[in-house]
C-alpha cells in the first residue's frame, strides 16, 4: 500500500507544480465559501443573547459563553417526556432504518445487476421512475397503506418506509455492475454459493458505496420529526423536540442556536468517521487475463 | 448438457428473485401502491365529506385545469425544466472535478469532505426549522428556492444594475449574473454526487495508475484514459440523480404541495405532478440514451 501512495504521489510531480497550486487554491476558496454557515452556527452557539441579536450581525463572536448550553439543559430537565427518551427514538429510528435499508437494498441490487433473469430490465427501469416520483404527490395514498397495516403511530412506519426507499437500490446496483464477472465465476467454479459470495466478495467490493448509502440515509433519518406518522408525544423525535424548544420564540433564540449546532454535528462526525473507513478497494485488481 | 443449464439458469433466477423479495415487497406496497393511487386521484375529483374521501371520476379534466386554468402552472414549470436542463451538466461537471481533487492524498483530505458534503447536511431541511428566523436560514433558502430574496447575500443585483448601466447588451448580461447566482446553488447541489464519485473513485484499481505510470502516461493522460472510463457509469447514475434531486427540490414540488395541503385541490395536484413527471420522464430517457452509450463497463 505504501509503495502504491508513493507511486501516485509521483504522478503528481509529473503535473506541474503551478497547476496544483492553482487547483488547491480553487478548492480552498470553494471549501471556505461552503465552510462558512457551519462556522457562523458554532459562533452563533457561543454568543450571549445581546450579541445574538446585535445588528449588523456579527460573524464570530465576541464574549463565548456556555449558557446557550446551559439553558437547552435547563430546558431539556424540565420537559414532561423526558429527553432520554427523544434521543433513543431519533436513535433507534436512524439506526434501524439505516441498517436495514442497506441490507435489504444490497441483496436486491446483487441479482439485478450480476444476474440477469427475465424482467430484471423492466424491474430496473421501474425502480428509475420510482425515484423520480415526489415525495409530496404519494403522502395521502402512503398514508392510507400504513394506516390499514397499522403502523401508525409505530416506530415502523417511518422505518419500514426507509427500507423501500428506491435510491440505495439504485445506488447500490450501479456499483455492482462494475465488479468483473470473472471474480464471481472464479468464486463459484472454487465452490463458494450465492451467499458466501455476496457476503465475501461483493460487499467487501462495493464498501465505499455502502458507506456513502450509510450517511446518506443516515442524514436522511436523522432529520426526520415524525411528520404525520407519529402523533404519541413519548414516541417524537429529538428534532421535533428541539424544534418546540425553538418555537419559543426570541426569549429561547440562544437555545436554539446551540440545537442547531448539536442537531448538524452528529451527521458530520459519522461523515468524517465513515469516510476515514473508506479505503481503495480492489475490484479489478485481482485479475490475470 | 443443454438440460442442465436450463436449470441452473431457472436456479439463478429463483435465487435472484430470494435476495429480491423483501426490497420488492416493501416497493410494491410502500411506492408502487400509492403512485398508482396518485394516478387515479389525478383522474378524479376528490373532496372531503364527513364519512371521509369521495372520488368521482372525471376524466383529464384535471390535467386541463392545471395548464389552462392554473396561473402559475405553465411559467413554473417551464422554469423547473430550463433550471434542470442548465443545472445538470454543470453540477456533474463541478462535482468530478471537486472529486478527483478530494480524491489526492493530502493533510486534511477528511475534513474538506465533509466541508463538501456540508450543505447536503445544513439543507436537509430538518435544521432550516430549527434555526429560527436567521440569517443561515436566509441564505440556505433563497440558494434553494432560487428566488431573487432581498435577504441573499449572495446575489449580485448591484453587478447586473451597473453593467447594464455601462451599456452592456442585456442578454449577455442577464446570463452572466444568472451563471453568478447558480453558483452557490451549484456547490450546495453537489453534495451528494461528490461522494459519489468519490466512491466511485476508490473503487478504481491502483494497479491500472501503476501500469499506466510504467507506461509513461503523464496525470492528465491518466484521467482521460483511466480515471474517466472507469468513472463513466458513474456519471450517467449521477446524472440520473441530479435530475432526481432537481425534481424534488424544485419550485414545482411546493407548487403541487401548496395545490394539495393548502388549497385542498389534491386531483389538481396528483394531475400536476404527473405532467411534470412526465416532463422528467423524457429529459432523463434522452440524457439516458445520449450518455449510456459512451459508458464503459470493465469486463
Amino acid at each position: 500500500m505504501k509503495i502504491l501512495s508513493s507511486l501516485r504521489g509521483k504522478t503528481k510531480v509529473n503535473r506541474s507544480v503551478w497547476g496544483n497550486v492553482l487547483l488547491f487554491l480553487f478548492l480552498g476558496v470553494f471549501g471556505c465559501y461552503m465552510a462558512l454557515p457551519l462556522v457562523y452556527s458554532i459562533n452563533n452557539a457561543f454568543k450571549p443573547l445581546d450579541e445574538l441579536f446585535l445588528f449588523p450581525p456579527r460573524f464570530f463572536v465576541r464574549n463565548p459563553t456556555m449558557s446557550n448550553f446551559s439553558d437547552l439543559f435547563h430546558l431539556l430537565s424540565n420537559t414532561w417526556v423526558p429527553f432520554l427518551r427523544y434521543a433513543f427514538n431519533t436513535v433507534f429510528i436512524t439506526m434501524a432504518g439505516t441498517i436495514g435499508h442497506v441490507l435489504l437494498a444490497s441483496a436486491a441490487a446483487y441479482p439485478l445487476a450480476k444476474h440477469k433473469f427475465r424482467g430484471t430490465k423492466i424491474l430496473f427501469s421501474v425502480i428509475v421512475l420510482a425515484l423520480m416520483f415526489s415525495p409530496h404527490v404519494t403522502a395521502i395514498p402512503n398514508y392510507m397503506v400504513i394506516g390499514k397495516l397499522g403502523w401508525i403511530d409505530t416506530y415502523w412506519a417511518i422505518i419500514i418506509p426507509a427500507f423501500a426507499f428506491p435510491l440505495g437500490l439504485y445506488l447500490m446496483k450501479q456499483f455492482m455492475e462494475q465488479i468483473p464477472d470473472a471474480l464471481l465465476e472464479a468464486a463459484k467454479i472454487d465452490g463458494a454459493n450465492e451467499y458466501r459470495i455476496f457476503w465475501t466478495i461483493v460487499m467487501p467490493l462495493v464498501k465505499p458505496a455502502w458507506l456513502t448509502l450509510t450517511i446518506l440515509l443516515f442524514q436522511l433519518l436523522w432529520g426526520t420529526d415524525g411528520g404525520t406518522m407519529i402523533y404519541s408525544e413519548n414516541l417524537k423525535t429529538l428534532n421535533y423536540a428541539l424544534g418546540q424548544i425553538v418555537a419559543g420564540g426570541i426569549a429561547r433564540a440562544g437555545a436554539g442556536a446551540a440545537v442547531a449546532l448539536l442537531l448538524m454535528s452528529v451527521p458530520i462526525l459519522l461523515f468524517i468517521f465513515t469516510q476515514s473507513k473508506i479505503i481503495q478497494t480492489m475490484a479489478t485488481s485481482g485479475m490475470k487475463e | 448438457m443443454a438440460r442442465t443449464r436450463l436449470t441452473q439458469n431457472q436456479r439463478k433466477g429463483r435465487m435472484g428473485i430470494l435476495f429480491l423479495a423483501p426490497w420488492l415487497i416493501g416497493f410494491i406496497l410502500l411506492f408502487a401502491l400509492p403512485i398508482g393511487e396518485s394516478l387515479r386521484y389525478s383522474l378524479s375529483q376528490l373532496e372531503m365529506t364527513t364519512e371521509g374521501m369521495s372520488m368521482n371520476f372525471i376524466g383529464f379534466d384535471n390535467f386541463q385545469a392545471a395548464f389552462t386554468q392554473h396561473p402559475s402552472y405553465n411559467r413554473v414549470l417551464t422554469e423547473a425544466v430550463i433550471d434542470m436542463v442548465v443545472n445538470v451538466p454543470l453540477i456533474i461537471f463541478f462535482s468530478l472535478f471537486s472529486a478527483t481533487l478530494l480524491n489526492q492524498k493530502f493533510r486534511g483530505r477528511g475534513l474538506a469532505r465533509a466541508i463538501f458534503f456540508l450543505p447536503v447536511i445544513l439543507a436537509s431541511g430538518a435544521l432550516l426549522g430549527v434555526e429560527g428566523g436567521d440569517i443561515l436560514q436566509n441564505v440556505m433558502q433563497s440558494a434553494n428556492s432560487q428566488q431573487g430574496d432581498s435577504m441573499s447575500l449572495l446575489k449580485s443585483f448591484e453587478l447586473e444594475r451597473m453593467l447594464i448601466e455601462s451599456g452592456a447588451n442585456e442578454s449577455i448580461v442577464s446570463y452572466l449574473t444568472d451563471a453568478v447566482n447558480r453558483i452557490y446553488e451549484i456547490i450546495s447541489r453537489s453534495g451528494v454526487q461528490i461522494l459519489i464519485f468519490l466512491a466511485g473513485l476508490q473503487s478504481i484499481s491502483p494497479s491500472l495508475y501503476e501500469a499506466a505510470k510504467i507506461e509513461g502516461a503523464t496525470g492528465y493522460e491518466a484521467f482521460w484514459k483511466i480515471t474517466f472510463p472507469m468513472i463513466s457509469p458513474l456519471i450517467l447514475t449521477n446524472v440520473i440523480y441530479t435530475v432526481i434531486d432537481a425534481f424534488s427540490s424544485s419550485q414545482m414540488t411546493v407548487l403541487i404541495q401548496d395545490t394539495a395541503f393548502r388549497t385542498f385541490q389534491f386531483g389538481l395536484s396528483s394531475a400536476m405532478s404527473w405532467i411534470y413527471f412526465l416532463c422528467i420522464s423524457i429529459i432523463l430517457f434522452i440524457m439516458y440514451s445520449l450518455i449510456s452509450r459512451k459508458v464503459f463497463y470493465y469486463d
